[in-house]
């Protein structure tokens, strides 16, 4: 890796990718981590598998890494994602159940949501709290509540008859013959990209996370633009939700904080993307990708499930030593 | 440099924009915070003591710390990385590893006992293991400069599989002499524990809060530059912090496994309740910093409120969600307090 490069800065799309292929950690773990896969397992490199790759492994976490990356983007983390993903996954379960229409619990679950996120919002950007702290208050609290509307921590299943034919669609279906949470997703990911980076809303957010005192003194109101992200990311985290109580018609109370912490890893090892360590959507993709990849891969090797979550941690601590090593030579 | 995180709230007030007489408003009101969650820890003791008559009983109170104990030692190894860290929990002192850390050092010590050997090599392999995770978190936050929340959430990843390797996800039962009379009791009926955790914060505090190094590592938490200029050997005492909050972490994994007679999985659902009560235990303390005195009054007041619950049938479900509204309640007054004085 040449640490001699000139930093990038936004000037054209091929030089960035040149220059994040020659920099960077992610890209070449990503090239190494498939071909090594590739290699040792006959089953790894085959269509049916680097489909099932992408619907399995990548996109609920996909979606999840993409909320907190707007979270980050503002300086911020999010905690509560987990919440936000069962909160919209329980309304949408308990309407559906009542026999409302699929489309109306499909909306009180984004609302759900995005309701976990203006709270954190007023947290945040009302009282003046830090993001951590504020959020780690509203996981705890969302503990509770689920627990509560569950007599306790029962899960909420759907009869697997009579289950509605557009929810059986979120989960399973397929467009063009490419799987619904697969395109939702893709979409996610390409709305994501532009609000961050060609939107105003985006620019503005990703100034806060740099340098907020240079933005309120260009008189723009940081507070307005920290609420509104902190309510997309329950918002987007809240998609997750529902796909993920259509795939398995079932609510479990708590299941979301399962990609708490993956989210996070992913979201800040595709910070290593960017040379200036800045959180950015194509990082966080291919964050995601890796830990899929590697979840993936290590299971076709028929490693011991055990010794999978090591080398899964010991490859990612790996990328993160090699970035920050890097990055600081780089600056020194 | 790092990753541009803040934990430090994302909105600055412009100074001077609340009025008042900013100085004395603000000192009443840190006065009557700090006050104000005594109080509540108090007011807490009174109102379980009238409706459950059992509460404030010795035997009572000695359980409470003998169940807190564990949560404890692991809450006090936070808290020396928060002080040495920084306030700035994405930048600064985080340490996500500690329960992952307790499960590991519990399986170990499990594992050896099980293996024939002595309570000795057991529980040296166990610090060993708690102290070589904190040794690699302090290369990684200090050598490889990577920001502690991700290094330490890495390390923990690493941490729990090897705990599945050693253990294939199944109990390891143990039983040894330190075992037995860890999980017996001593005086006045009190649980072997509750004495444990009161002799180990005792140490803890001694060290950190009255010892020139423990004075250091405030300096170097608080402004890492002014400590450097002093001459402190800024890394070096990080690097310690985190060594230190590792061995902490292979103490508490004997303890648990003298509580539960064997090391069990699921250590790693004790990492959020510790870090709230590291991070609430600083309004505890005189100028709401975080102190090892002030940790232990705060794993009490969990450990109170937990039992308080269970002794008047109150379901243990509102538990967490009492932990998250105090969390939020501590930090909001905080914040307000901050904004008032700057």
């Amino acid at each position: 890796m040449s640490l001699q490069t000139s930093p990038i800065e936004a000037s054209g799309l091929p030089r960035a990718i040149i220059g994040a292929i020659v920099n960077n950690a992610l890209v070449l773990a990503l090239i190494a981590v498939f071909a090594v896969f590739s290699f040792a397992t006959p089953t790894f490199l085959t269509i049916a598998n680097l489909q099932s790759i992408l619907v399995n492994n990548f996109t609920l976490l996909a979606i999840v890494a993409i909320a907190m990356t707007f979270a980050v983007s503002v300086g911020g983390i999010d905690l509560s994602v987990g919440t936000a993903v069962d909160f919209a996954s329980f309304a949408f379960v308990s309407l559906v159940l009542a026999g409302q229409p699929v489309f109306i619990a499909a909306l009180a679950g984004l609302g759900a949501g995005a309701a976990v996120g203006a709270f954190n919002a007023i947290l945040i950007s009302g009282i003046g709290i830090s993001p951590f702290l504020g959020t780690l208050g509203t996981l705890f609290i969302g503990r509770s509540i689920q627990q509560l509307l569950t007599n306790g921590g029962n899960p909420v299943y759907l009869p697997p008859t009579g289950v509605p034919e557009a929810f059986r669609f979120l989960g399973r279906g397929a467009i063009a013959g490419i799987p619904v949470p697969l395109v939702i997703a893709a979409g996610i990911i390409v709305a994501a990209t532009i609000i961050l980076t060609r939107a105003r809303f985006g620019r503005v957010a990703l100034a806060i996370g740099i340098q907020p005192s240079v933005v309120r003194y260009s008189g723009i109101t940081a507070r307005a633009h920290v609420a509104v992200a902190f309510i997309l990311v329950g918002l987007i985290a809240a998609v997750a939700g529902l796909i993920l109580s259509a795939t398995v018609t079932v609510y479990i109370p708590s299941s979301g904080n399962a990609f708490l912490l993956n989210a996070i890893g992913a979201t800040f090892i595709g910070t290593t993307l960017s040379r200036l360590g800045r959180p950015n959507v194509a990082g966080t993709v291919l964050g995601v990708l890796l830990l899929s990849i590697v979840a993936n891969g290590l299971l076709l090797t028929g490693l011991n499930f055990y010794w999978q979550q090591v080398g899964t941690g010991l490859l990612i601590f790996a990328v993160l030593a090699l970035s920050f090593i890097n990055r600081r030579k780089a600056t020194a | 440099m790092s990753v541009d995180i803040q934990l430090a709230p994302v909105i600055h007030f412009e100074p001077g924009k609340i009025g008042g007489d900013t100085t004395r408003s603000g000192h009443l009101a840190a006065t009557a915070l700090r006050a104000g969650s005594l109080i509540a820890f108090v007011a807490i003791l009174v109102v379980f003591s009238a409706t459950a008559p059992y509460f404030l009983s010795v035997g009572n109170i000695g359980n409470v710390l003998g169940q807190s104990a564990i949560s404890g030692v692991l809450a006090i190894g936070l808290t020396v990385v928060l002080i040495a860290g920084g306030s700035n929990v994405v930048t600064g002192g985080i340490d996500l590893s500690l329960a992952a850390n307790m499960g590991l050092s519990a399986a170990v010590y499990a594992t050896v006992a099980q293996l024939g050997y002595g309570d000795a090599t057991a529980v040296a392999a166990a610090l060993l293991t708690g102290g070589l995770i904190g040794a690699v978190n302090a290369f990684a936050v200090v050598g490889a400069g990577i920001v502690p929340l991700l290094a330490t959430l890495a390390v923990m990843n690493i941490v729990a599989g090897l705990e599945l390797v050693l253990t294939q996800n199944t109990v390891i039962p143990a039983s040894t002499p330190l075992l037995t009379a860890l999980s017996s009791s001593g005086p006045f009926g009190i649980p072997a524990l509750a004495y444990v955790l009161l002799a180990f914060t005792l140490i803890a505090a001694a060290i950190v809060q009255y010892t020139p190094t423990g004075l250091r590592l405030y300096a170097v938490g608080e402004f890492p530059d002014a400590a450097r200029a002093a001459g402190l050997p800024v890394r070096r005492l990080l690097a310690g912090a985190f060594v230190a909050s590792g061995l902490c972490g292979g103490f508490a994994g004997i303890l648990s496994v003298s509580n539960l007679s064997g090391s069990t999985t699921g250590s790693g659902e004790m990492l959020l309740p510790v870090v709230v009560t590291a991070l609430l235990g600083s309004v505890f303390s005189r100028r709401l910093v975080p102190t090892v005195i002030g940790t232990l009054l705060s794993t009490l007041f969990v450990g109170f409120l937990v039992n308080g619950f269970q002794l008047l049938n109150i379901s243990s479900v509102l538990v967490s969600g009492v932990q998250g509204l105090l969390i939020l309640l501590v930090v909001s007054a905080t914040t307000l307090l901050r904004r008032q004085e700057a």
